[in-house]
């Protein structure tokens, strides 16, 4: 009984990590608003989201910079020295 | 009552299940190892990109595909002590920024100087990587900007920065398949340590001493009994003892008489033997289902500090295993032939 439930756990676990992988369920998805499942690779940041086009005439989504995106001035190296 | 006894090696009683959660483990290991075939370079070249001027790559086409995403990984080829903050940037046919993603680069080293000693580090982080996934075919051209570079020490610079692009199509995240092996890898380990352990306890006893005995209901036509011995011993036990089991059926009298061989393991202490221990394991299929009394004697008992017998009733195996086969003789005599013949 318990070797059946750790045999049907480690076939879940395999099922999940493998589609997960093999479809890039954490990748950005171009023109999607929602992005949930994002996950960022090697410390960078999106820097923009995806909003309804209001302005334009042809709808969909437009990417919009985040305002915040001037902070990255902020930054001056995070090597040892930088005190982090 | 007169029995037959039949010694027959078995794999009848394997228990699938951890051979299941293996196979669930060496498939996220295919995976891995598959992952490679699916990614194709596209773009591996090395670009020049400055703060007003940002370094431009031919357009992609993408197209909705069900393996994999475009992943692009920019590394920043700068100097040591030195900073700078790009953006990796997309853009569809009509110039438009379709996303973009930035990173913190930076590179540095020094020296170190601990209690009279010295030595020099280095490190840096300065490899960004994005991955798309594209909804519908579309062209999409890449881009690498710099946005702020500098030294550690404060100056701001205006030189241009070299990045090595690499872009892939049909990237597989990895960073699922490795967890996923670990866990079902883990799980699949857990299974096989746990299956001899599997069955209900019919008896469990321990003494302080080298001959336990116990009774309990087990066996069964399709049921297989687990019996096994545990030998603590002291520092002057030979290397081997026998095991000695005897089983007894329901009206108390002697079935099945059998002696094993148990090797001892000593357990050494500043090259001094502390302590012994040792185990063996006997199968058995008994029928019918009943009441059978376990007896053990350990020889020599005189060295014997502790002997537990525990026997199972319904166990698994991890693979086949010798069984001996308990069962009633067939009543009407004329069947025998040894009765035959005499």
């Amino acid at each position: 009984m318990l070797t059946k439930v750790l045999a049907a756990t480690a076939v879940a676990i395999a099922v999940f990590t493998i589609i997960a992988g093999y479809t890039q369920r954490s990748a950005l998805v171009l023109g999607e608003e929602k992005q949930r499942n994002y996950w960022s690779r090697r410390g960078t940041s999106l820097s923009g989201t995806y909003n309804e086009n209001t302005t334009g005439t042809s709808g969909g989504v437009i990417w919009v910079p985040l305002p915040n995106r001037s902070s990255y001035g902020s930054f001056r190296g995070g090597g040892p020295s930088a005190g982090k | 009552m007169p029995v037959t006894i039949q010694t027959r090696h078995m794999g009848r009683f394997i228990d699938p299940w951890s051979y299941i959660a293996l196979g669930a483990a060496g498939l996220v290991l295919l995976a891995f190892i598959v992952a490679q075939f699916f990614q194709k370079t596209l773009v591996s070249t090395t670009v020049s990109a400055s703060e007003d001027e940002p370094a431009q790559l031919e357009a992609i086409q993408l197209s909705r595909q069900p393996i994999g995403a475009l992943r692009i990984d920019v590394k920043a080829l700068i100097p040591t002590n030195r900073w700078v903050t790009y953006e990796i940037q997309l853009f569809d046919q009509q110039g438009q920024v379709i996303a973009s993603a930035i990173k913190e680069a930076w590179k540095e080293s020094g020296t170190w100087y601990e209690e009279g000693e010295s030595g020099s580090w280095s490190e840096e982080d300065t490899l960004g990587g994005l991955d798309v996934r594209a909804q519908k075919n579309e062209q999409v051209s890449i881009a690498v900007a710099v946005l702020e570079y500098g030294q550690i020490s404060g100056q701001e610079l205006d030189e241009p920065v070299q990045f090595k692009v690499t872009v892939q199509n049909g990237v597989v995240d990895t960073r699922y398949l490795l967890p996923g092996l670990i866990g079902a890898g883990s799980l699949a380990l857990i299974a096989f340590m746990a299956t001899p352990l599997s069955g209900k306890k019919a008896i469990a006893k321990t003494i302080r001493d080298s001959d336990p005995s116990g009774r309990g209901t087990a066996g069964g036509s399709d049921r297989l009994v687990r019996v096994k011995v545990d030998v603590k011993s002291d520092e002057t036990s030979p290397r081997q003892l026998e095991v000695r089991l005897f089983i007894n059926d329901a009206y108390g009298e002697q079935i099945y008489a059998h002696s094993l061989p148990m090797t001892l393991r000593y357990k050494k202490e500043n090259g001094k033997v502390e302590e012994a221990t040792g185990k063996v394991q006997a199968f058995f299929i008994l029928e019918p289902r009943s009441s059978y009394g376990f007896h053990v004697e350990v020889m020599p008992d005189a060295p014997v500090d502790q002997t537990t017998l525990t026997v199972r009733d319904r166990t698994r195996t991890r693979q086949s295993v010798e069984v001996v086969q308990i069962s009633p003789s067939p009543l009407d005599i004329s069947e025998n032939p040894q009765d035959q013949q005499t």
